[in-house]
């Protein structure tokens, strides 16, 4: 096993992985269409699964946000339907069948989460809704969906960005549909949002994370073999001084061990070599 | 009672709740009797939606949708859908996906509003003056008053149930069939398709699964396959095929019209409607769900 042959997508499951703690309940969707669901749905649980095989055994996974640590083991394929037969008949620990239901959304069960959207803007705003003008957009989108909640009453969300481009990463998105921090925790703390925001951001060419005092996105590492100019180019906003921002690290031969023989030894979750 | 006669005590420009979720356990046959009978500013409440919001809209049946979701998950955006909102021909009401369901909650409870926290800054309340804000009496926090569904009729389709309307909703059920139960229960007109009329000895042998009553139930019409081309759990699967078959004919309003023509509007009812499908299709969907 070469360090050459390490893919981006193990390198951001190992970095979201050293996130979370034990104990703490994680939330996937299943996102449909290979980049969104590598990223939205794939990348996250593989994450959640090196770190219970690591440092947070008792780290539970919310697949689909109803199926409490799934056997994945028990799949031949990432499930692309959320209610359906596939899960129903899947070996779980605890089944939500209804709202409300286990989880206790409304007083913080859930500590973290994962969304995506097409944008996403300098305050961690996100937007699925639509492209602008609202009432009769350029591009409509597929709603709202639980990105209200997401970015609120979960305790922190990692915004999963399968695209990083101009179009994607903007000034200010056309519609927030998930709440970042305008006017920093001030500000969300005036909008009556004392509890959640997003964490980071994480993109095909870097990691952002917040200066959430000053309500700003800000890079974190930028990915091996991305440029810093390309970076800039690529994003809509103005990124700073990016000279002194480190390279994403690397997982560890135990992490990527872990990966490759443990949680995904039929390649079903993270497709190899396509990082 | 007929599906056209139970399409008829729905009027134009009702308050519709459609049941399932998504692209799950959907009351298909329903929606396509309402294209049938070409209704007409009908506004659809809900959860989350997909063909059957997008067939209604491509038909010209809606004047607006109140829901989180519009899309057809894995075979991609709803397009009928997305047209019409782009070619401002259809209002959206974009409501966040649990307080779309503390939409029915609220009619469930008999309150006007449901009160919740979590949407400042949000611009589904900037956009929506029918969310109000107010100080929270005890603490004089901000929180948001959100409109209670207040659908005039809710449409579900189930597995069973008897001629009376004892509506029985299997024990092995996710969160689509719990959120039928919700909506019947947030509407005084609630009219149920389902895929058999028991009779009452299989209703008193299950009755801890009669989550919906006879007294709730408006009406019940059995519809084989009322679902299709969305699952019914514990009976068939989604026919991936079909639905795959539709992305192109919902991409543009002459192949659209196309499909309404072959699928909706020329089969003489609900039967023919199966037949154009054909049996190999509909074997081929069954779910064995679990045989202990």
């Amino acid at each position: 096993m070469t360090e050459a042959l390490i893919t981006l997508h193990e390198t951001l499951a190992a970095v979201l992985a050293h996130e979370f703690r034990d104990e703490e309940v994680g939330f996937t969707g299943l996102l449909t269409g290979q980049a969104a669901a590598t990223f939205g749905t794939a990348i996250p649980l593989v994450a959640m699964e090196l770190a219970r095989l690591t440092h947070a055994p008792n780290l539970t996974i919310l697949l689909g946000g109803c199926y409490h640590n799934p056997d994945l083991s028990d799949l031949d394929e990432l499930p692309d339907s959320e209610h359906s037969a596939m899960l129903r008949d899947l070996p779980v620990e605890s089944q939500m069948t209804n709202y409300p239901g286990q989880w206790v959304l409304k007083r913080g069960d859930i500590d973290f989460g994962f969304s995506s959207a097409v944008q996403v803007d300098k305050l961690g705003n996100i937007n699925s809704v639509c492209v602008w003008p609202y009432s009769s957009p350029k591009v409509r989108l597929v709603g709202p969906i639980l990105q209200p909640e997401h970015m609120t009453l979960f305790g922190r969300e990692y915004v999963m960005m399968p695209h990083h481009d101009r179009r994607n990463f903007v000034e200010k998105v056309d519609f927030v549909s998930g709440v970042g921090y305008p006017g920093g925790l001030a500000g969300r703390h005036q909008l009556g949002l004392d509890h959640g925001g997003p964490e980071l951001v994480v993109t095909p060419r870097c990691i952002f994370d917040f200066d959430k005092e000053r309500g700003r996105m800000k890079v974190r590492s930028i990915h091996e073999g991305v440029g810093r100019d390309a970076l800039q180019s690529a994003t809509g906003f103005d990124l700073g001084e990016l000279s002194e921002v480190p390279v994403t690290d690397r997982p560890t031969a135990e992490e990527l061990e872990l990966i490759r023989n443990k949680i995904d030894p039929k390649k079903m979750l993270l497709q190899p070599f396509d990082g | 009672m007929t599906l056209e006669d139970a399409v008829r005590l729905v009027p134009d420009g009702a308050r519709i709740a459609l049941g399932g979720f998504a692209v799950y356990q959907k009351p298909m046959a329903f929606v396509r009797e309402l294209i049938r009978q070409r209704r007409r500013n009908l506004v659809v409440v809900g959860s989350a939606h997909s063909y059957d919001v997008d067939m209604l809209v491509g038909a010209g049946c809606l004047a607006s949708v109140e829901t989180s979701y519009v899309g057809l998950e894995k075979h991609g955006l709803a397009r009928n859908f997305r047209r019409a909102i782009e070619a401002g021909m259809l209002k959206v009401v974009d409501y966040p996906e649990m307080v779309s369901w503390d939409r029915f909650r609220a009619s469930q409870e008999g309150l006007e509003f449901w009160p919740v926290n979590f949407l400042g800054g949000n611009d589904v309340l900037a956009y929506n003056p029918a969310i109000r804000t107010f100080s929270n009496p005890v603490s004089g926090k901000p929180m948001q008053a959100v409109p209670a569904a207040n659908a005039n009729v809710a449409v579900i389709h189930a597995i069973a149930a008897d001629e009376r309307g004892n509506v029985v909703f299997p024990a092995r059920r996710l969160l689509p069939q719990n959120g039928d139960v919700l909506i019947a229960r947030s509407c005084d007109r609630v009219i149920v398709t389902v895929e058999k009329i028991v009779g009452t000895s299989f209703i008193r042998r299950h009755a801890r699964l009669v989550e919906v009553p006879s007294y709730r139930t408006t009406a019940v019409v059995e519809i084989p396959f009322g679902a299709h081309p969305t699952p019914a759990l514990g009976r068939y699967f989604a026919d991936d095929a079909h639905m795959e078959e539709y992305v192109n004919p919902s991409a543009t309003a002459e192949n659209f019209a196309a499909y309404s023509e072959r699928y909706v509007i020329r089969p003489a009812n609900h039967y023919a409607y199966l037949d154009l499908l054909g049996a190999e299709r509909l074997c081929g969907l069954q779910d064995l769900d679990s045989l202990l």
